[in-house]
């Protein structure tokens, strides 16, 4: 069988990640990880792990350097990469999110200022509302732009919600929700069918497990 | 800020060396296997009117071609596609031929706007095939074995998948949930990214029963030979995609008898992107290829715009995208006329040198001129 390159967002998903696959039988030895090593075989032999920015995953999958990927769904609405979202995780859940400080309403602006790491997912949300924005594009600590005047709001991803709490900001609108996705090339879907639909139906049998877990703990809440 | 002279326009590129001596062979080999075919070699005018692109390609695509207006005012474009331009030329030139017409080509289309990370290009060299005025199954398998013979002309056997679909299994179900353009669009957008989780909440709105939905949902990921059909059947109840699996069925009975099954996939995740196809679709994939090398399909509808209704079906490689492939497969496909050794010639009388010098490529040799 072919051998698979999965690439994997380093940073808040990569632990959830590797405890994922490992669940689905892909280990990767301590030894290996604690390196800093960006590539790394699985223990197998059948896949190799790369390690990337989150933003990097759909482009190392759409060229094919990648085969799959994991990554959150708000890094794919903004990078609008041609590649298949063949499975959806139950890991890395958060929210989409439009933040402000005040309560006026914010289709009272002429022009909303709107801070963000997420340029294209902001312009089509308010681009679909029809609000004219500005849209000022960081790339970290977003939460402080408002306080300090760059913006009037914020478009960010949300955990708690603590970050946002004590940058005296509130949740105005949900735009999304997102978990992370297994992302799969188009073009070794095609080719190397049986190698991705094993991943993905092993992947998919421990992303059950915990949905009916999941389901069971509300219940006997 | 003014940019230095050397730059290169976004998308643009140089082709030369090894690389070029490969895409001229490669065009030339895929041009001779129409023309095995009978097909008829067409040039399209490569500046036409922006109205023949929007109907012939939708606006959506039309919209990504370089545009410029004319001295009357009309708005003009680097034509963005070949095909429109043949379907025009087969209600209007080739009006009164006798059908079916069997057309080809292989030139340059422009492009902006590129829809991925790896389709950086801005131009493209697209080689393509119409056969235009037959309805018949026959017509679509031999679009399917002229796609089939280049690949294993261009030494790609056991490389390739072609994966097959039918317009109507889609179309049924859009039809079923009265699914309005927009709509129609968001779905195949959802099964063409093979994303069940945004597909089911998709159609849970819009269906009264969960199951059905869920099931729909399987379509997305349904391929394989003639198992997938036989699976396709029992999740499919409207009339439309139940004709279309059974054209497909007898599609799949001649590939087998062909003896082709291993290059053939029915996948009825891969749609076709644009809306215009009717029928059978299908894509190309090679193996060193990141994205499709190649589509095509039955589009019925095609020269409906242009005046008159004709039955078509065609497909077009990405003869960019093969060339690449090919080039880092060392393939002995590159013209070793080039690649000859040059006998240099020497005198120091220059028309003794020249005499020499065309003597010598009567014969044949490649010179280098020594001066």
């Amino acid at each position: 069988m072919m051998k698979l390159t999965i690439a994997i967002a380093k940073g808040r998903l990569q632990d959830e990640s590797l405890t994922l696959l490992g669940r689905a039988g892909l280990s990767v030895s301590e030894e290996m990880l604690s390196t800093r090593r960006l590539s790394v075989e699985e223990n197998s032999g059948r896949y190799r792990l790369i390690f990337v920015k989150p933003a990097d995953v759909p482009v190392y999958v759409e060229h094919g350097i990648a085969d799959c990927g994991v990554v959150g769904r708000d890094v794919l609405m903004e990078s609008q990469a041609d590649i298949l979202q063949c499975l959806t995780l139950a890991i890395g859940y958060c929210r989409m999110v439009v933040a402000s400080p005040s309560e006026s309403d914010l289709r009272e602006y002429g022009t909303l200022r709107v801070a963000t790491k997420y340029p294209r997912i902001s312009a089509r949300h308010f681009g679909s509302r029809g609000m004219p924005v500005e849209i000022i594009q960081l790339s970290g600590s977003v939460e402080v732009a408002p306080h300090l005047g760059l913006a009037d709001c914020i478009v960010d991803l949300v955990e708690t919600g603590r970050t946002l709490r004590e940058n005296g900001l509130r949740v105005v609108e949900e735009i999304a929700e997102s978990t992370a996705r297994l992302v799969v090339n188009r073009a070794s879907y095609q080719l190397k069918t049986e190698a991705i639909t094993q991943l993905i139906r092993r992947v998919e049998r421990v992303t059950e497990e915990d949905r009916i877990d999941d389901r069971d703990y509300s219940k006997s809440r | 800020m003014t940019e230095p002279l050397s730059k290169i326009p976004d998308g643009m590129r140089y082709c030369f060396g090894r690389e070029a001596s490969l895409r001229r062979n490669v065009e030339a080999i895929v041009m001779s296997v129409f023309d095995g075919w009978s097909y008829e070699e067409v040039t399209t005018p490569t500046v036409d009117y922006y109205s023949l692109f929007e109907h012939g390609m939708g606006s959506s695509q039309a919209h990504r071609a370089f545009r410029f207006t004319d001295t009357d005012g009309r708005l003009l474009v680097l034509r963005p596609d070949v095909t429109s331009g043949v379907a025009r030329a087969s209600v209007t030139m080739f009006a009164d031929r006798n059908r079916p017409l069997r057309l080809c080509y292989a030139a340059q289309v422009f492009r902006q706007q590129p829809q991925s990370h790896v389709e950086w290009r801005r131009e493209f060299t697209q080689a393509g095939c119409e056969l235009i005025g037959a309805n018949s199954s026959a017509s679509d398998i031999e679009a399917l074995l002229i796609a089939c013979e280049i690949l294993q002309r261009l030494e790609l056997s056991g490389n390739f998948l072609i994966t097959l679909n039918d317009e109507g299994v889609f179309d049924g179900i859009a039809a079923q949930l009265n699914l309005d353009p927009r709509s129609r669009d968001e779905m195949r957008q959802l099964v063409d990214s093979r994303n069940p989780t945004d597909l089911e909440g998709f159609l849970s709105n819009r269906l009264s029963s969960p199951n059905e939905g869920r099931d729909l949902t399987l379509l997305t990921q349904l391929a394989g030979k003639l198992d997938a059909l036989e699976q396709a059947r029992r999740i499919l109840t409207n009339r439309r995609s139940i004709e279309a699996l059974e054209r497909l069925e007898k599609l799949w009975a001649v590939i087998e008898s062909l003896g082709l099954t291993d290059s053939f996939e029915i996948d009825f995740g891969d749609v076709a992107r644009l809306d215009y196809y009717t029928g059978l679709t299908f894509n190309v994939y090679v193996n060193g290829a990141a994205v499709r090398v190649g589509s095509g399909g039955r589009y019925d509808g095609l020269t409906a715009a242009f005046g008159t209704a004709e039955p078509a079906v065609g497909f077009v490689l990405d003869l960019d995208a093969l060339t690449s492939v090919l080039l880092s497969r060392n393939t002995d496909l590159i013209n070793p006329e080039s690649f000859k050794i040059a006998r240099s010639v020497v005198n120091p009388e220059t028309v003794l040198l020249f005499e020499e010098a065309r003597r010598r490529r009567a014969k044949g040799d490649r010179v280098l001129i020594d001066s």
